[in-house]
């Protein structure tokens, strides 16, 4: 058994679960959102930095810029049409809304890009690196940084700036922070389309692991379900390090037990803390 | 005396007529949309032409033959409903089967309403298990064949001492490599099986494994997966970057276009075996072979591959079958087709087993180029 | 018109029973009525048997304002033991029922007991992170089927002491589902009479009223899903029988988006709601497919649409129609 090999595969799998979970444990611990088209968002951000790179020539970079502007300007569209479910905090039907979406996402996707496997050229993917005996790539490490820095930023944003205190004003008591002037609307829409644009982020720099389907999203982020609850809702310390903390145990559980069932493993490890501690491993 | 003639006239008219309006409907069910959708449309399209070139000769019992397809979403609910629809718009025959638990849905609902149901591509050996349809055909090969083939390769020609599995996780791949264990068996392999790693067939990272397998270090691994869209071109590239020293052994059938499209020159070196190839020997030199590739690739514009032929096959089968008995029963059909030779398809003389299993011919072969799917066929002695 | 109201409204019971009755026997005849072919009967006890699949979810959705997303969980607790119980030990159709209502309860009751002490949307999380497993379970666990499932489970057998009614045909199966179609509807519309479920309501619309009066959310939460997952649990053992193949298909978000889409289309709280939608739904995947792409933007909008536009359904749609109607008279 290779453990140092696979403490390498764990926090690169951990990063990118990471990376995925950030935006969407933002939005629930802010708007108590569950926004179930996150998968789809995730699966277009990778089509949408695809089809700049290959159909408009644009290099990695600006690709990753134009999914990030995309994607949140597709999340101004879907959260002025939810507005109305939001402000009068209709949990249920902005849950079902947000499923309906991820639908017609995907049905879309697939009539716009087609059915076929993409691949995404010109990335790190496919540049190793050679540290010893050990091997990644450089965009594994790219992930890496870019979640520390993202979640760095994030960290900074919400807890040291004038703006993250009125977010957090608003995720505590939405009622409250009106009174005192604040437009939770606008806080909404903001958180919403961070998201969107975060998670087009997250899929510009992990999905060119892989080739990209239509079909994806479901599959790609059913970690970050487990990354975001284990880590306490709206918690951003927590996502980090359930995320990391997760990849490392989906390595190990993999090398030692067998990777094929780590899905009912992370699951049921899920269930198990919902039970003993409700709130997650950060208790509010 | 007009009269009579006028009448004997009029009433032959009416018995002619609607039997020379009535067509044939070929119903086709395979994923047209989702993941599997390009592949499904590759069958789909096999069996567009094979019956345009049927109705170019002059039909089938002189009546034309017309293609119904529809589209099961990979979903076992949808399939069902697809079949209930080809019973209510009375399909002759029905050509299906990408995915196994969708087959497995559709087929008591065909035999219930006795429509003929030809498996082209699902593997289950559940679909040939008899309770459920009687009259079932396949015309894609069975595990347990594949193992034999693969398993003769590793110990007869590869002579492998260390052998290792990466398999997927489901009926299928755990079948495949029970099949290929027991051909070990057999073939008093007297090496030893140093390791097996699992994944799910939607996984596309596959670090942990390769890691675990690079240590073990056998001579060979035997992978098993049938993701040929995402999962397994992400795996062969994955392979080549945790430079794993082992060869790598595929599963019958699973280098599929898609695989070589994605992974391209990261296959070079791999060695697999599949049961159809347009321009390896011995299907290059099948006459009925040729004229089909050549004219896939005039209508569609690409090589047929494996999924191609298996439409082609399924179709040529049933007409030959039909052409043979004049009759479109279920039955009857049926019965010349499972333990018989079918002549004159794209494998060649199609045999089958009594249970309705294709026998198949295996091309072994090595990926000399990936880029552009070029194969080297390895003799199989 | 609140379920509230409605109590009051609906005092007739001799008229409401010969209703229902005359609904009964034409819903009995219906597929002669339709052609009496195969797929008639195939379309309609799939309709019936979806249908009561949705109105498991109704209960929580409808009544307790809240969305379980782990339904498909009951759905498929009901198909494979349906499927294992019959195929490995020759159970009839009575046993392999009481056997799914058993094991509901059992599973709903842990689940819910597990959300007591969580936030409202963590049901929600709760129920889907049970349906992963479920399925992961499913899909892993040879012996009850594994990836591939379980064929040839055969027809549905109910002895009835002298005789045994044999579901072999899709004929045959219609007045089972029919049966199980109605006992649903009645016992829904108790249901929305019964102390729990006016608990429910007031719970959902009005929950200062209902602290002040004693009633516990989370223990009345629950008591109605804990109620709600038989009804699921029926529906998928008689698709069992019905489809004869039961496999790990039976978790996909096929089932739950039509569960939600049939229950939100029409309207909450309306008795047949569920079934309309249901039938419209199945409707437009049989006869006006428009390719799986296209059926999944039309699906996923209406979804979305309906609850940003018109949140209380077509139903509130119609009304507002009547209303401005109303308005235009005076």
């Amino acid at each position: 058994m290779n453990i140092a090999q696979q403490i390498v595969n764990g926090l690169v799998l951990g990063s990118g679960y990471a990376c995925v979970a950030l935006s969407w444990t933002i939005l629930l611990g802010v708007a108590r959102l569950v926004n179930f088209a996150h998968g789809q968002l995730y699966m277009l951000g990778a089509f949408v930095t695809w089809y700049a790179m290959t159909k408009a020539g644009l290099p990695y970079p600006l690709a990753i810029l134009a999914a990030i502007i995309a994607l949140g300007l597709l999340g101004a569209l879907m959260q002025t049409a939810m507005m109305r479910l939001v402000m009068t905090q209709n949990l249920t039907s902005l849950m079902i809304v947000t499923l309906g979406f991820g639908y017609v996402l995907q049905g879309g996707s697939a009539l716009i890009f087609g059915g076929n496997p993409q691949t995404l050229p010109g990335t790190l993917a496919r540049a190793k690196v050679d540290l010893g005996s050990l091997w990644f790539t450089w965009q594994d490490v790219l992930v890496f940084a870019a979640t520390l820095l993202l979640y760095g930023a994030v960290w900074l944003f919400t807890q040291r700036t004038r703006y993250g205190s009125v977010i957090r004003a608003v995720a505590e008591d939405p009622k409250l922070a009106e009174l005192f002037g604040i437009n939770a609307k606008l806080v909404y829409l903001f958180v919403f389309v961070f998201e969107c644009a975060a998670v087009a982020l997250g899929a510009a720099l992990v999905a060119p692991r892989s080739p990209i389907l239509t079909s994806m999203g479901f599959n790609e982020v059913i970690m970050t379900f487990v990354v975001v609850v284990l880590g306490g809702i709206g918690s951003i310390t927590g996502a980090l390090v359930a995320g990391l903390g997760l990849g490392l145990f989906i390595a190990f559980f993999g090398a030692f037990v067998a990777q094929a069932y780590t899905t009912a493993a992370a699951f049921a490890l899920l269930l198990i803390l919902l039970v003993i501690r409700p709130a997650g491993l950060a208790a509010k | 005396m007009n009269r009579t003639i006028n009448l004997a006239a009029a009433l032959l008219f009416a018995l002619a007529a609607p039997a020379m309006a009535q067509d044939i409907k070929v119903g086709t069910i395979f994923p047209l949309s989702g993941g599997a959708g390009p592949d499904g449309q590759t069958v789909t399209n096999a069996v567009k032409l094979v019956v345009d070139q049927i109705n170019v000769k002059g039909g089938l019992l002189g009546r034309k033959l017309v293609v119904v397809s529809k589209d099961d979403e990979s979903t076992p609910a949808v399939g069902v409903s697809r079949a209930n629809e080809m019973i209510a718009e009375k399909a002759d025959v029905v050509i299906e089967g990408w995915n196994s638990p969708v087959t497995l849905a559709m087929q008591p609902i065909l035999a219930r309403d006795g429509v003929l149901d030809i498996t082209a591509v699902s593997k289950s050996d559940l679909i040939l298990a008899g309770e459920t349809n009687p009259y079932a055909i396949r015309i894609n090969s069975s595990n347990g064949f594949d193992a034999a083939v693969i398993a003769k390769y590793v110990v007869g020609t590869l002579k492998a001492k260390k052998v290792a599995f990466l398999t997927q996780n489901d009926v299928y791949g755990n079948g495949f490599q029970t099949a290929v264990e027991a051909e070990f068996k057999k073939l008093n392999f007297s090496g030893e099986i140093v390791t097996t790693e699992k994944f799910a067939f939607k996984d596309t990272d596959f670090r942990v494994q390769l890691t675990n397998l690079k240590t073990a270090n056998p001579d060979a691994i035997i992978v098993t997966n049938s993701s040929n869209s995402s999962g397994l071109p992400a795996m062969v590239e994955q392979y080549r970057q945790a430079d794993v020293k082992s060869a790598f052994v595929g599963a019958v059938g699973i280098m599929l276009t898609t695989v070589f499209k994605v992974a391209g020159e990261a296959n070079n070196g791999i060695v697999s075996a599949d049961i159809y190839f347009w321009d390896l020997p011995p299907f290059n030199g099948i006459a009925e072979s040729n004229a089909f590739a050549a004219a896939f690739k005039k209508a569609y514009g690409a090589d047929p591959d494996k999924s191609a032929a298996l439409g082609a096959a399924a179709v040529q089968v049933w007409a030959s079958a039909v052409e043979a008995t004049k009759s479109l029963d279920r039955k009857t059909v049926a019965e010349a087709i499972r333990g018989k030779t079918i002549k004159g398809t794209v494998f060649g003389d199609a045999t089958f087993l009594p249970n309705g299993q294709l026998q198949p011919r295996y091309v072994v072969f090595k990926v000399v180029d990936g880029k552009n799917a070029k194969l080297e066929a390895l003799p199989q002695n | 018109m609140s379920a509230i109201e409605q109590n009051h409204a609906n005092s007739k019971p001799v008229q409401r029973t010969a209703i229902f009755i005359v609904l009964a026997a034409t819903g009995f005849f219906l597929p002669k009525l339709l052609g009496g072919t195969s797929v008639a009967y195939s379309t309609l006890t799939t309709i019936a048997i979806f249908a009561v699949m949705c109105y498991g979810i109704d209960i929580v959705l409808s009544y307790l304002g809240e969305v379980s997303l782990g339904h498909t969980l009951f759905w498929a607790i009901g198909g494979y033991t349906a499927a294992n119980l019959s195929v490995k030990y020759g159970l009839n159709g009575w046993s392999t029922a009481f056997a799914t209502v058993a094991l509901c309860i059992v599973a709903a009751g842990f689940l819910g007991a597990v959300t007591l002490r969580t936030r409202e949307f963590v049901f929600s999380l709760v129920t889907y992170a049970a349906a992963v497993v479920g399925y992961e379970i499913a899909f892993n666990w040879d012996a009850i089927g594994g990836s591939d499932g379980i064929v040839g489970i055969s027809a549905l057998k109910l002895p009835f002491g002298v005789a045994t009614f044999s579901g072999a045909t899709q004929e045959d199966l219609w007045p089972v589902a029919l049966t199980l179609l109605l006992l649903t509807l009645v016992f829904i519309a108790r249901f929305r009479r019964s102390k729990l479920g006016t608990a429910a309501l007031m719970v959902q619309m009005n929950p200062a009223l209902a602290a002040s009066l004693g009633i516990d959310p989370r223990k009345v939460r629950l008591a109605v899903f804990v109620l709600s997952a038989p009804i699921t649990g029926l529906a998928g053992w008689l698709y069992a029988y019905q489809r004869a193949y039961v496999g790990p298909d039976m978790f996909e978000t096929y089932f739950l988006v039509l569960m939600l889409t049939a229950v939100v289309l029409i309207g909450r709280r309306i008795l047949i709601g569920p079934l309309i939608g249901t039938a419209i739904l199945i409707a437009q995947q049989n006869l006006l497919s428009l390719g799986g792409d296209w059926n999944k933007i039309v699906l996923g909008s209406v979804l979305a649409l309906v609850l940003i536009f018109w949140p209380a359904g077509l139903v509130g749609l119609f009304r507002n129609f009547g209303n401005v109607g109303l308005k235009a008279k005076e």
